[in-house]
């Protein structure tokens, strides 16, 4: 009973270690896919995003554009396994901007915390040298 | 193609290549209906986001009196009734029960707004000001100019309609596209 125990929670502990990266990897991918998507389809609704450029300028507009489109390409890098390092070094930058841009006009509140969150998760994927399900070829 | 940070091979580019030529044509897209007038409702008097400087009171301050001033503005096609001007009676349209966004819809007006509709109203500013037997609402971002005001016949009830308090932070709502002004009679229906 008691090696049983040992053995699956072991077992546990191993698929945890194998697949939490690729997990992580995966979730990141998404979360910038809905974004990028969004922010693709819809820019005028995220202007407001935009730093030191007037909300209600085409500049913004474009800008959002831009941002949505790396987000995607960086999005479908991540879900494929396409450079996985690499991307998720991008999305830290990118999330960093966002957390640091959010933190001096807002302070510190739920969605800066919760950006902070995932831009942590990106620390991780840049890190990580351990990714199952990649596109090597 | 092999680098410390990960590995390209054709697969890969090719994939990330079809990702950016469809990532141009949604852009494109986007571009257009920018160009088209966006996709919010003129509530606002603008599509854009509405930010204040932190620190600044919130937006739900009401003023006393019959002219209560509450905080948010912006609508989507789904989120309320287009804006028109003072117009004669119309019918009423379907209860604000019966639409997919009534469980997000807090009521603003009469009486004091919840902490809830408080929230909801983060970054926005509606003023309501009963007229005879219809009700008089001017609504607008804050931190832009003051909307026109918007007579609403036989209107009884304001609601503010916010799907996700996860575009509001401090006192900034920065994704207006889930907000909305919803007015309805005595029986719940929405006025047009």
């Amino acid at each position: 009973m008691t090696t049983s125990r040992v053995t699956a929670g072991a077992r546990v502990n191993e698929v945890a270690a194998a697949w939490g990266p690729t997990a992580g990897r995966m979730l990141l991918g998404l979360v910038l896919a809905w974004f990028g998507y969004h922010e693709l389809v819809q820019p005028v609704l995220w202007t407001g995003y935009v730093p030191a450029v007037n909300s209600t300028s085409d500049a913004a507009v474009v800008l959002v554009l831009a941002h949505g489109w790396l987000l995607l390409v960086l999005a479908v890098a991540l879900v494929a396994g396409i450079a996985t390092r690499a991307a998720a070094g991008l999305a830290v930058l990118l999330l960093a901007q966002i957390v640091i841009w959010l933190t001096a006009t807002a302070g510190l509140s739920d969605l800066t915390l919760r950006d902070a969150g995932v831009l942590g998760l990106a620390l991780c994927i840049a890190g990580s040298t351990e990714q199952r399900l990649t596109l090597a070829s | 193609m092999k680098s410390r940070a990960g590995v390209v091979g054709p697969r890969g580019l090719t994939l990330l290549a079809v990702t950016a030529i469809a990532g141009l044509v949604l852009a494109i897209h986007g571009w257009a209906q920018h160009s088209a007038g966006g996709p919010l409702g003129s509530l606002s008097g603008s599509s854009t986001p509405a930010r204040r400087p932190a620190g600044t009171a919130p937006s739900g301050s009401v003023p006393a009196a019959s002219a209560p001033s509450y905080g948010p503005s912006a609508s989507t096609p789904t989120a309320g009734p287009p804006v028109r001007p003072r117009t004669p009676a119309s019918s009423p349209g379907p209860p604000l029960t019966s639409q997919p966004f009534a469980t997000y819809a807090f009521v603003i007006w009469p009486g004091t707004p919840t902490s809830a509709a408080q929230a909801a109203l983060t970054g926005l500013s509606v003023r309501v000001r009963q007229e005879g037997t219809g009700l008089s609402v001017t609504a607008s971002v804050n931190g832009q100019p003051a909307g026109t005001a918007h007579f609403y016949p036989g209107g009884e009830h304001v609601y503010v309609v916010e799907a996700s308090m996860g575009d509001d932070s401090g006192s900034s709502d920065y994704n207006l596209g889930d907000d909305g002004l919803v007015v309805t009679d005595t029986q719940g229906r929405i006025v047009s």
